[in-house]
């Protein structure tokens, strides 16, 4: 058995015992000085505590924390994969792993989260060692057993998770997927000793951010094996979901039985409440209206000026890692022809949907996003009608019906108005069918809906080649319900490829050559036709402490529960 | 001295008028109802108006081919256009830009080309949307799928309520019962509330059962749903005229002589009802219409990228406070046209029957 990180880790105990130190050091001066503060007759308007925080932001406390947010698909740990399921739960469902909650490339660093430490991995790579910290306990009170962590798996392949694909390398887990009964013969556990073994068919080199993924969030052996979002599974992070009403609103506060981990801060809000707008415009129009705290939707195009020029203090510019692609359904005609996905890729004016974005956007023909050391620029679909309009003459295909898929996101559905356009200048009877965003994804990965093409988009889960190839294009994957592979990419190469290199624990400057390889062979096929590389904005009320309490994780983007109020 | 008896008949102010002014010859109550409708300017007026909005919707492809050179879903979101002799961005590049001040990263106004009348030459006369199409193109040709929803669902409503009313009138019994119950139970659910539940539903799978197949985003959908969640507003006033008209004598007189049902329906009953048909089916056009907006804004009724009047003000109001026009344009468009259709329908019904209290009601 060889220690998974243990210098890394040690040094990391080392470094939390210093911190715990001069926390509590700052933490007694300013109870004092807030003490005396108060004597003084201080006004405290967000009546909450002031102390330094262990991580990338103050600790301020304030009652309610008002949230402009987009549509969620699920609140269940086990079945929700989107950005904005996973920026709520993952300060809700806390792994045997988690992430530091800070910002910059920091952020990707991992850390234990109900395990005591990180894992022991043995020499061949097959076998993980954790043992569960002492006296943890869900927000209801119960507490919470080594054994949880099998029910939990087994729980993603009952409700076919779209995240059952990322554990199927555990030893047996192929075959409880298929019958859905009996246990999983690479997950034992004790809940005495607190220990959890987990066993691997093959090495998989992305294993332990895996772990740290909402899919892997502890929920109560008992958690009924069906979509539980209206009535969320108790959590052990520092907050608990204590209303859902989809498309409606979220209520987020306080778990009164979080045993406080190092890196996953308290938090400042007592309470968070996510009311679910449509529009974009609503939504920043709230924060201006001071009806909401914070917009997480993007700026309107026609309003970035004005909001630029009155409230710049107010507005955060990110780029998270992303990539905006348009899928198409490798098995389906037209575009089960080579020839059709490359007219695609050649008859999409990269340049031009970046202006749909206001010009946050850079063009790519890369699937991988710049941020990665993986990433080698490609240039092979320069856009060319004339060419795009020869191949799909050559295709034989001209005429077919096509349809184009969208949620009803406003820059979303521009996007897919742009290639209904562009299908149709092809000579394709090509229209739109935009739906709900809360069912979009569900919607496109079921193979059911034959869903031909559409617009898809991808932000990283970790930092990590095979989350983007593996997750997106590796035809091993595909399944028949809340498939990721939405183009149904199948390329028996780049499969093998994929499985090679899933095998390699570490990122090497050779290992990440094959990647680039990867990447390139993915467009030489035209699985995708990705398109752009988002950025992103946050607009605050002016009430918001951004410059001591705004922290973007690399992976979860605006860490809602690190914000506090100025004063 | 007696007074001499007056030789009074019925005919005799005819006779008179026939001395003074030659013989009255017969008019048809159709030729009387357009002789009062042709005095009622207002009505006249009304109605110039509604074929003027029509005949511009009709010249949408002339106007889009040949002078904004572009359709009613094509994107130019990196063209330039020249107005005024200048060549000027359809859309500007946007992105971010260095404060020279602080060396922060500042987003920079991002330009969507405003309304140019006709300073680029007939292009972009309303302006263009984010995506960069030409609103006035996309106002006409909404336009034309607005008036074909309202227009064509109101025929095939008045057609189908029109045969339910007859069968159920002139039979009575069980079939009466059951169309008076199914129009009821149609009437009992909120117009918008019944659009949007049919239209959400087939506007993601489309129809497909039988000898009928509509595809998903067709214009047939916001067409059938709209004809048949109105179908009791017309129907059931209809066969409350037919009841009446079933129980006057020259009906019995016709069937007495043996006349069958169908002649019964159609030469006898059908044109004593025909100037409510006509004057119901220029007020449910109207109407229509104004459905049509309705759900298409609610995203049940037209589906994007296609343009109807209800579409173009669904996506404007997005953007209200800085391109107010992309919602006060269709909205005009839409207020003109049920205006005009209502003026001209209350003109009709005066002319056709005057004491006839015919009207849309739900």
């Amino acid at each position: 058995m060889r220690p998974q990180g243990g210098a890394v880790n040690q040094m990391g105990v080392g470094m939390t015992e210093r911190w715990r130190r001069l926390v509590g050091l700052f933490a007694l001066i300013a109870a004092l000085t807030f003490a005396v503060a108060a004597c003084g007759g201080g006004d405290d308007e967000a009546g909450g505590t002031t102390t330094e925080a262990s991580g990338g932001a103050a600790e301020k406390t304030f009652p309610e924390f008002k949230i402009a947010y987009e549509p969620i698909d699920y609140m269940d740990p086990g079945l929700s994969y989107s950005v904005q399921g996973w920026g709520i739960m993952w300060n809700v469902y806390l792994g045997l792993l988690t992430y530091k909650h800070v910002d910059g490339p920091e952020g990707a660093e991992l850390i234990p989260g109900l395990a005591e430490d990180l894992p022991e991995i043995s020499d061949d790579g097959l076998t993980y060692n954790f043992t569960l910290r002492e006296g943890l306990k869900y927000s209801d009170g119960s507490p919470v057993k080594a054994s949880d962590f099998t029910a939990t798996v087994k729980r993603l392949f009952l409700i076919d998770s779209p995240g059952v694909g990322f554990f199927t390398g555990i030893v047996g887990a192929e075959q409880f997927a298929k019958t859905k009964k009996g246990e999983i013969s690479g997950l034992v556990t004790d809940d005495d000793a607190r220990t959890i073994e987990i066993k691997l068919a093959k090495p998989q080199g992305d294993f332990l951010h895996i772990l740290a993924m909402v899919f892997a969030g502890f929920v109560p052996a008992n958690t009924p094996a069906k979509d539980q979002s209206t009535t969320p599974p108790p959590g052990t992070g520092p907050y608990m979901v204590d209303e859902f009403v989809p498309n409606r609103r979220a209520v987020v506060v306080r778990n009164p039985n979080y045993a406080e981990i190092d890196g996953v801060p308290k938090g400042n809000p007592d309470k968070m409440t996510f009311t679910i707008l449509e529009e974009d415009s609503a939504s920043l129009q709230s924060v201006i209206d001071g009806t909401n705290d914070y917009s997480s939707h993007p700026i309107p195009v026609d309003r970035l000026g004005e909001v630029q020029n009155q409230y710049a203090d107010q507005l955060k510019l990110y780029t998270p890692a992303n990539t905006y692609y348009y899928f198409m359904n490798n098995r389906l005609a037209p575009f089960n022809k080579l020839e059709v996905r490359q007219a695609v890729n050649y008859a999409i004016d990269r340049a031009a949907i970046v202006r749909l974005y206001g010009g946050l956007a850079t063009a790519t023909e890369n699937f991988l996003p710049p941020t990665y050391p993986q990433y080698k620029k490609i240039l092979m679909y320069p856009h060319d009608m004339e060419k795009a309009k020869q191949l799909v003459q050559q295709s034989g295909t001209a005429g077919q019906a096509v349809t184009v898929w969208s949620s009803t996101r406003e820059t979303h559905q521009k996007a897919a108005e742009y290639l209904t356009d562009i299908l149709n200048q092809l000579g394709y009877k090509a229209k739109l069918r935009a739906i709900d965003p809360a069912i979009y994804w569900a919607t496109i990965g079921n193979q059911k809906t034959k869903a031909q093409t559409g617009l898809a988009n991808w932000f990283q889960d970790y930092p990590h080649p095979l989350n983007w190839f593996d997750t997106l294009l590796n035809g091993n994957r595909i399944t028949e319900e809340h498939n990721n592979n939405y183009s149904n990419a199948d390329v028996p190469a780049m499969n093998d490829k994929i499985e090679e290199l899933k095998k390699n624990a570490e990122l090497t400057d050779e290992i990440n050559t094959e990647w680039e390889g990867v990447d390139r062979m993915a467009l030489e096929n035209a699985v995708v036709a990705p398109f752009v590389n988002r950025q992103f904005t946050d607009f605050f009320t002016a009430e918001m402490d951004l410059d001591n309490c705004y922290v973007n994780h690399v992976l979860y983007q605006f860490d809602y529960i690190q914000s506090c109020k100025k004063g | 001295m007696t007074q001499q008896a007056t030789d009074f008949t019925l005919d005799t102010a005819t006779e008179l008028a026939e001395r003074d002014h030659g013989p009255i010859e017969g008019r048809s109550p159709w030729y009387l109802a357009w002789r009062r409708l042709r005095r009622n300017l207002v009505a006249l007026g009304a109605l110039m108006v509604f074929f003027l909005i029509v005949f511009v919707c009709v010249m949408a492809p002339w106007y889009a081919e040949n002078i904004a050179e572009t359709g009613p879903n094509r994107t130019h979101l990196t063209d330039k256009v020249e107005v005024d002799g200048k060549m000027v961005d359809v859309i500007s590049a946007g992105g971010t830009e260095q404060d020279p001040e602080t060396g922060e990263l500042r987003i920079k106004t991002v330009q969507v080309l405003g309304p140019q009348l006709w300073h680029a030459g007939g292009k972009y006369v309303l302006g263009a949307d984010p995506s960069g199409r030409d609103i006035a193109v996309r106002v006409l040709y909404g336009g034309r799928n607005s008036l074909l929803i309202g227009i064509g669902s109101a025929i095939i409503c008045t057609i189908l309520a029109t045969v339910f009313a007859l069968l159920a009138g002139y039979y009575g019994g069980w079939g009466d019962w059951l169309i008076t119950r199914v129009f009821d139970l149609i009437a009992a659910l909120p117009v918008i509330l019944l659009g949007i539940a049919l239209g959400t539903a087939l506007s993601i799978n489309g129809f497909h059962h039988g000898p009928i197949d509509v595809e998903s985003g067709s214009l047939w959908i916001p067409t059938l749903i709209i004809s048949v969640i109105l179908v009791a507003y017309v129907g059931r006033p209809l066969r409350g005229q037919i009841l009446g008209l079933r129980e006057k004598e020259f009906i019995e007189a016709s069937i007495s002589q043996g006349a069958s049902a169908r002649r019964v329906m159609l030469s006898e009953l059908l044109p004593n009802i025909a100037s409510s048909i006509l004057v119901f089916f220029t007020l449910i056009i109207a109407n229509n219409i104004l459905v049509e907006a309705a759900l298409s804004f609610l995203g049940a009724g037209v589906q994007p990228p296609n343009p109807s009047w209800g579409t173009l003000i669904s996506e404007g109001q997005l953007r209200i406070r800085t391109a107010p026009w992309l919602t006060i344009v269709p909205g005009t468009a839409i207020v003109l046209t049920v205006v005009s259709l209502n003026i001209f329908g209350d003109g009709l019904r005066d002319a056709l029957d005057p004491r006839a209290k015919v009207r849309i009601e739900h």
